[in-house]
């Protein structure tokens, strides 16, 4: 299974490629902004999960990103973004938990993630034509949105016919398509995606999901204007850490019978229970050099966590050290694992 | 290279916010694809569920249109409730699994809006055993009303009116209306292809069939707790 993985993430990586892209980076979330910081488990926490930064608080290393694969940064375009948290535990040991801002995966498994990578890859892209979009509102379809100044290649149109074939991808593709920019990495909420195994204090076994909510709200720019700068939520972050730390508070999302505990395509419904986990306090910048050799990986667990079955979180794990490889990074925690 | 735009592109984008656009899109195109592609009326109510946390915290968006909306009709249904206040907490305290429920009067109509544990027939069943004096009060106010007075002998009527009356609950996960649309058609959820770019179209055309909605089954507060479990924590229980 291990080197199916292996194959199956080479080929990923290689499809999440863009020509427009730069091989020294990741090739998506390409453009990241570090920071650091602590986690305080909530006085529950312990209780649902018996990992170490749920018992005691904890440092943490923390990478916010635009998910696009461009070499170009453009903060202000409509984009997932990603927040990728990294526990430091004692011993030296880790843990990390990678959200964006997403709430569901487009694919089910590997497999048709690699068949979505393909079909999804940033084609040229050009502003309709009048007619196409007088036929579309006399359709009552919103017309396909003017690219933005320098866009040229875009996958919005390879992934809605995705979507259009596999019911999987729809509400992940959808939300992708109208998600928007933030106006801070601080105001926007994080989903980690995949389900989990916590284990609590008292033995018990739960499947949860988890999700990062910024305390200071959830802000989106408006997307009736231009975006004016290209470059603003490194800076805004800067300029807001300055003025004091900023806070996100850790849900933990408790699964039930009957839900699908593999599926990253299908979102929990919003009514089940949740747990205040803790708050993580977002302090100092880092800079670009140390975090962007960094390596994450959402397989990163620790005692009192452990991966669901979930195909994608597993094939994951070989991507992000396949990833981590050819931009040599620092090694992936499971660098030469065989 | 993009193409520029052109004067022609700015008049096209600037259609929708035309005041004769926008009148020619209420009265004939949306009319249209009423005429062409009309959609089911889709059930009030939550959707069944037999996941614990699913039966916590249910809505109901009950809209009962007035027989006389005027304000003398209008003031007798404000009556109907204030004369029944004993009635009302007398009775939410023994169905015990209410979190809250208020009365209305928008427009024409006289609402019910309440939180409630559990399954929706039981709930409307217990409030028919508890507070059937103040349902048959409001009843006689209500247009079609008169029929199902006494609701305690009309119970199973009186529960479709209210799953009729009750409002659909559009679906958290907004590309879930392809599927409920699907279902209310027979046809399995999942198994036709859709185009994403049409789910907005598909809304508007629901709206024809379901005027009123609930937008989502509510956004439940932390922690989230039954009436039962607060009981039961906070030992004021019975």
């Amino acid at each position: 299974m291990g080197e199916q993985h292996r194959n199956l993430a080479r080929k990923l990586v290689t499809a999440l490629q863009r020509k427009d892209g730069d091989r020294k980076r990741r090739p998506v979330h390409t453009f990241g902004t570090g920071a650091s910081g602590h986690f305080i488990p909530s006085p529950v926490a312990a209780g649902f999960c018996d990992a170490e930064h749920f018992r005691s608080p904890t440092p943490a290393t923390i990478r916010f990103s635009n998910g696009s694969g461009s070499a170009v940064r453009r903060d202000g375009w409509s984009d997932v973004r990603g927040m990728a948290t990294r526990f430091h535990l004692s011993d030296n040991k880790a843990t990390d938990l990678i959200g964006m801002t997403l709430p569901v995966f487009f694919t089910p498994d590997g497999e048709s993630f690699l068949k979505f990578a393909i079909e999804a890859r940033p084609r040229p892209c050009q502003r309709a034509t009048p007619w196409q979009k007088f036929r579309d509102m006399l359709r009552l379809t919103p017309p396909v949105p003017d690219p933005y100044d320098g866009e040229t290649i875009s996958p919005d149109a390879g992934a809605i016919a995705f979507a259009h074939q596999h019911d999987y991808a729809r509400a992940g593709v959808f939300q992708a398509a109208t998600i928007g920019a933030p106006q801070s990495y601080a105001r926007a909420a994080y989903h980690a995606v995949h389900s989990f195994v916590a284990t609590g204090a008292d033995g018990t076994q739960r499947w949860v999901r988890f999700s990062w909510q910024p305390v200071s709200g959830v802000l989106t720019t408006d997307p009736e204007k231009d975006p004016v700068i290209d470059d603003y939520l490194q800076a805004e972050l800067a300029r807001r850490l300055r003025n004091g730390p900023a806070l996100f508070s850790l849900m933990m999302q408790v699964g039930e019978v009957g839900d699908d505990f593999n599926d990253p395509t299908r979102a929990w419904p919003p009514h089940r229970v949740r747990i205040m986990m803790g708050t993580l306090y977002v302090e100092k910048m880092l800079d670009d050099v140390t975090t962007e050799k960094l390596s994450f990986n959402p397989h990163l667990l620790t005692r009192g966590i452990a991966p669901s079955d979930d195909p994608v979180l597993w094939v994951r794990k070989s991507a992000y050290e396949v990833s981590s490889g050819r931009r040599r990074g620092t090694p992936c925690p499971f660098h030469g694992e065989r | 290279m993009q193409r520029k735009a052109g004067w022609l592109d700015k008049f096209v984008d600037d259609l929708p916010s035309q005041g004769w656009f926008q009148f020619l899109s209420r009265h004939l195109v949306v009319p249209y694809w009423i005429w062409r592609d009309p959609k089911p009326v889709l059930p009030g109510g939550p959707r069944p569920s037999v996941q614990p946390s699913e039966s916590v915290q249910r809505m109901m968006n009950l809209i009962m249109p007035l027989k006389d909306p005027s304000p003398i009709g209008r003031a007798r249904a404000a009556l109907a409730i204030s004369q029944n206040v004993d009635e009302i907490f007398a009775g939410l305290d023994n169905v015990g699994t209410v979190h809250n429920a208020r009365f209305l009067l928008l427009d024409g109509n006289i609402c019910m809006l309440s939180v409630y544990d559990g399954d929706f027939s039981n709930y409307i069943r217990d409030f028919i055993a508890t507070i059937g004096s103040v349902f048959d009060a409001v009843m006689k106010e209500v247009e079609g009303g008169d029929a199902m007075v006494p609701t305690t002998e009309h119970i199973e009527e009186f529960i479709d009116w209210v799953c009729a009356h009750d409002l659909f609950q559009a679906p958290d996960i907004a590309t879930d209306l392809f599927n409920l649309q699907d279902a209310a058609k027979g046809i399995a959820p999942g198994s036709l292809p859709h185009d994403l770019r049409l789910l907005p179209r598909e809304l508007i055309l629901q709206l024809h069939s379901n005027p009123n909605i609930s937008l989502g089954g509510g956004y439940r507060a932390y922690p989230g707790y039954s009436a039962a479990q607060v009981r039961q924590k906070f030992g004021v229980g019975w």
